[in-house]
């Protein structure tokens, strides 16, 4: 468990970088938005698979978001930079980009099979990943954005 | 009263005299400024935030209707009485957390009166013309974080290293038909249905024990995060508008992934489900 916690946490920073680069960071985010992300990441798997807890992903990810929202905040004065340039690359790793496209899959496969069985289970398929998608963004950014406005002095002033 | 701007020199003292932009002037910069700042990948309320603090620095007022592609931007004087409006389309079309750093810091330097205007318009044409990251360190970083993400779904080395290739291929491929100005829903398409079918060797060739997460998470590299989050944070502050075309612009092109995700699988003859 440990072991698989750590590994998260290690897979996460690395994602997080790399979907950061995408996004042209300054160079001094990096390190921050690795290690929110590991933290956020982390975090999220903890409270997905311990007993303890065992949170939906919609939950456990709006909790993580709520995290790396506050760290994020709290980093951006150290590392002169808006506190979004810290926050969103860092919630990159948590994007449920296979819920996005597994719901146009479902769709598709929906208009490819006519039957009535077949439709109502693509349809399923497309309803349960869309709104899974959906929900977790929405409770992403909500967690994510709520310590922004918590701190508004800190986040809006970090590039003074 | 307005007057020109600033390197005016007092004959009496010879010490520079602060002066302030006139409302035309201030409005054509702030209406760049904003439009950069949009294009950059800038959420609403920091826009918001940001011209507002520039305009009160210099003791002006400013209106602003925030359009997805355009800004609406009025100036006026403290009394309202000279008001001059402009209309920009948003100038830097790829996400760019770097200038929107660098704007920020610049609508800071100005509301702590650390610069003078014609250094603000001077230090906002270096920032504009901010280079893109080393494409080649992009391409490899994106490819590192796309086999981590196989490995954070439960892939195997194998996967991991097949996802680390499809990315690199996909990426490299996304960067050359930017640069050749393709359509990016077209891009998507063949930059998903190329990741995918490499992706997929490692069921066709029998190489690992989860050839499932290796051809799901090659084409995650492409998944539009940043307009996602985008759109969901102007939703919160209630820029509906550009919530919504940020959240349609994110959908279409993750509609595109999938339209190319599919096309890979068909061809290699693998099931999504």
């Amino acid at each position: 468990m440990f072991s698989q916690f750590f590994q998260d946490a290690l897979f996460a920073a690395i994602a997080a970088i790399g979907f950061a680069a995408i996004s042209n960071p300054p160079k001094r985010a990096y390190l921050y938005c690795a290690i929110i992300a590991a933290i956020g990441h982390s975090t999220r798997f903890l409270l997905m698979s311990t007993p303890a807890f065992h949170l939906h992903i919609v939950l456990a990810t709006t909790i993580a978001s709520f995290i790396i929202g506050i760290l994020a905040v709290l980093f951006s004065p150290l590392a002169k930079t808006p506190a979004e340039t810290c926050l969103f690359p860092s919630l990159l790793p948590m994007i449920p980009g296979m819920y996005a496209y597994r719901a146009f899959g479902g769709l598709a496969m929906c208009i490819y099979n006519g039957g009535e069985n077949d439709f109502s289970h693509y349809f399923y398929l497309f309803a349960n990943n869309g709104l899974t998608c959906l929900f977790i963004l929405l409770g992403m950014t909500i967690g994510a954005t709520i310590p922004i406005f918590i701190f508004k002095k800190i986040s809006f002033q970090a590039t003074r | 009263m307005d007057t020109t701007i600033s390197d005016i020199v007092s004959a009496k003292t010879m010490l520079p005299v602060k002066t302030q932009p006139t409302c035309r002037q201030l409005c054509l910069f702030l209406s760049e400024y904003a439009a950069w700042l949009l294009g950059c990948g800038a959420t609403c309320i920091r826009l918001e935030k940001n011209v507002n603090r520039i305009a009160e620095a210099f003791d002006k007022h400013v209106d602003m209707c925030i359009m997805p592609r355009h800004i609406h931007l009025t100036v006026s004087s403290h009394d309202r009485h000279i008001s001059f409006t402009a209309i920009s389309s948003i100038r830097c079309k790829a996400i760019s957390f770097d200038i929107n750093t660098r704007l920020s810091r610049l609508s800071w330097e100005i509301a702590d009166e650390k610069i003078d205007f014609t250094q603000v318009q001077h230090r906002f044409e270096v920032i504009t013309k901010t280079p893109p990251a080393n494409k080649w360190l992009v391409l490899f970083l994106a490819s590192a974080a796309n086999a981590s993400f196989c490995r954070l779904f439960g892939g195997d080395l194998l996967a991991m290293g097949i996802v680390f290739v499809a990315t690199l291929a996909g990426f490299y491929l996304k960067q050359i038909l930017t640069e050749n100005k393709v359509d990016v829903r077209i891009v998507f398409i063949i930059c998903a249905f190329v990741s995918s079918v490499l992706g997929a060797t490692d069921g066709l060739f029998g190489l690992g024990t989860t050839p499932g997460v290796a051809i799901g998470t090659s084409v995650l590299y492409l998944v539009p995060g940043i307009p996602f989050l985008n759109s969901f944070s102007d939703m919160l502050d209630r820029h509906y508008v550009c919530a919504f075309s940020r959240f349609m612009d994110a959908m279409i092109l993750t509609a595109c992934l999938s339209i190319g995700l599919c096309g890979g699988m068909f061809m290699m003859n693998v099931d999504m489900f």
